[in-house]
């Protein structure tokens, strides 16, 4: 059984904080680039543009990554097989930009290096940074999140899962134990 | 039935019924919109050299209970009714609003139509008034309101330092006129609080070795607690800040914002306020006089993140460099609406946020 750890209106809170602290930790928002990992990351950081743009009115870029985790899309810890990056449609030019690396939920690490890799390919950005909506822990990487909306301890053998609107047209984290 | 006077400062004279304590006492004139929740606002240090006036034709229907104070001694200078009810009516009823005023020597006037009179300040502004039993004793009131408009924060802090421990994160209130809701907000959240009075230096709020600190609100004018703005240049760039109503204005003030005085203020409970980043409305409680100058926040390192959707006043603020926010209006509620009482968790996460960001810095 999922059970909710974080209602919708807290998710939207901990969007509005991210981009507080965007601001804060940069000096302006003029090279910012948004690459959201697809699907929800997609989502959040098309959110977050929106967010600045409401503040800034500035039109922030937001490019995708397809990075499939094992077909089942599940955010299970795998040994054997790496994250794929399945499709690069960043659209815009991310030479000498500050790239904000977006994802739902940070577990591993390795679908963030999978992202790193693709991102380089494409360019060479001046800075990348990252922004997760959850981290949940158990790090496999050396890689650590610059921007979190909500830190959820979790056990190995849970799932965590973000609804967003726009895709599962209703909005929370749940928790669920996997069999 | 005894008489009183509604005396204004160009001479007007409205005639009333008294209630309440038999005091003269002088004070601004202010509308508070509310339709229940007289007892929070009585009580309230914001209202400290203000005659407040109910535009809610009836009032003390429900009485006063013991749980509902916002301080311990009320400063409120008068109470001003169309319509006092004669028997309270409550569960929680246990004690009369005229007895309660009487208690704490605030003096009340009713049958004034308190709506007409409403509509004359939404023109003229709000007026220094007083209410006397003799129409002779108000002029002498009146002009000696100008020398203790100054020390209105001074009298609604708290003079010494106190505790309100818990277990969670260290808070440090700056105290210009708190309302207890802020406490019981932070206590609902496990803080540990130390209230500090208004004079405190920022090395004495540092002390405290705080994770955040809150700037309370308070009464009268901003421009009249100028001690309070080095202190707040200090704190911003050490811990997270949260400012509310007097503290937000504080907290614009300190970085180089201006505040003039509104014609009316915003004294009541549906006040929309829209979130500019989402577009989310809030109805808020406030009770401010004072506002901050948007024109003036552009030149300035603060952004403005909350405006009143009805005539744009500046409702809420945020430091561009520093974790540091305010609000104009009252997050804490008491009374009113508690649509924004997620601002004290947002500050808890911002605490946590920064700790975060800190150990790394630490560990580069």
């Amino acid at each position: 059984m999922a059970h909710e750890v974080v209602d919708g209106s807290s998710m939207q809170r901990a969007l509005t904080r991210i981009t507080y602290e965007i601001i804060e930790q940069n000096k302006g928002v003029d090279d910012l680039v948004f690459v959201g990992i697809k699907t929800r990351g997609v989502y959040i950081a098309k959110r977050l543009a929106k967010r600045l743009k409401q503040l800034e009115q500035i039109d922030i870029p937001v490019g995708e990554l397809d990075i499939t985790l094992y077909r089942d899309d599940r955010h299970v810890a795998d040994y054997h097989e790496e994250p794929e990056v399945k499709g690069v449609d960043i659209k815009v030019d991310i030479n000498d930009k500050h790239v904000i690396l977006v994802d739902d939920v940070l577990f591993t690490g390795r679908t963030v290096r999978a992202a790193l890799d693709a991102l380089m390919d494409a360019g060479r950005p001046k800075k990348i940074s990252l922004a997760v909506l959850v981290d949940r822990g158990h790090r496999e990487l050396p890689i650590r999140p610059d921007f979190v909306g909500k830190n959820i301890p979790t056990a190995l053998d849970e799932q965590v899962h973000v609804a967003v609107e726009e895709f599962d047209s209703h909005e929370d984290i749940t928790i669920e134990k996997i069999k | 039935m005894k008489k009183r006077y509604l005396v204004f400062e160009n001479g007007e004279v409205i005639e009333g019924e008294a209630f309440g304590a038999d005091v003269a006492r002088a004070g601004e004139l202010v509308f508070n919109t509310g339709m229940t929740g007289y007892q929070e606002s009585i009580t309230d240090q914001s209202y400290n050299g203000e005659i407040l006036m109910f535009t809610y034709p009836l009032i003390g229907n429900y009485g006063i209970n013991f749980d509902d104070d916002e301080s311990v001694a009320p400063t409120t200078a008068g109470v001003v009714a169309h319509e006092v009810a004669r028997t309270a009516s409550n569960w929680r009823n246990q004690m009369s609003l005229d007895e309660f005023l009487k208690q704490h020597h605030i003096p009340g006037i009713k049958g004034i139509d308190t709506r007409a009179l409403t509509k004359k300040i939404r023109t003229q502004g709000a007026p220094k008034a007083a209410l006397v039993d003799e129409v002779t004793q108000a002029p002498a009131l009146i002009t000696s309101l100008e020398q203790s408009s100054k020390q209105l924060v001074k009298a609604s802090s708290t003079h010494n330092a106190y505790p309100n421990p818990n277990t969670g994160k260290r808070i440090v209130v700056v105290d210009f006129g708190l309302k207890h809701s802020i406490l019981r907000e932070l206590a609902e959240r496990n803080c540990n609080v130390t209230v500090l009075p208004s004079d405190a230096t920022a090395q004495q709020v540092l002390n405290c070795k705080p994770d955040g600190v809150l700037l309370s609100n308070g009464p009268g004018d901003p421009k009249n607690v100028p001690a309070a703005l080095d202190m707040i240049r200090t704190i911003q760039q050490e811990v997270p800040l949260f400012g509310i109503c007097l503290g937000h204005q504080l907290f614009a003030l300190a970085n180089g914002c201006d505040t003039f005085k509104m014609k009316f203020g915003h004294r009541g409970f549906n006040h929309p306020v829209k979130e500019i980043v989402t577009n989310r409305i809030d109805f808020t409680s406030q009770n401010h006089g004072y506002a901050v100058d948007a024109q003036s926040v552009a030149k300035t390192e603060l952004f403005i993140t909350h405006e009143e959707i009805n005539d744009n006043t500046v409702e809420g603020l945020r430091h561009k460099k520093y974790p540091a926010f305010s609000v104009q209006f009252h997050p804490d509620a008491a009374p009113g609406p508690h649509d924004a009482s997620h601002l004290f968790d947002d500050f808890l996460e911002i605490i946590d946020s920064q700790q975060r960001q800190k150990e790394l810095e630490q560990n580069v």
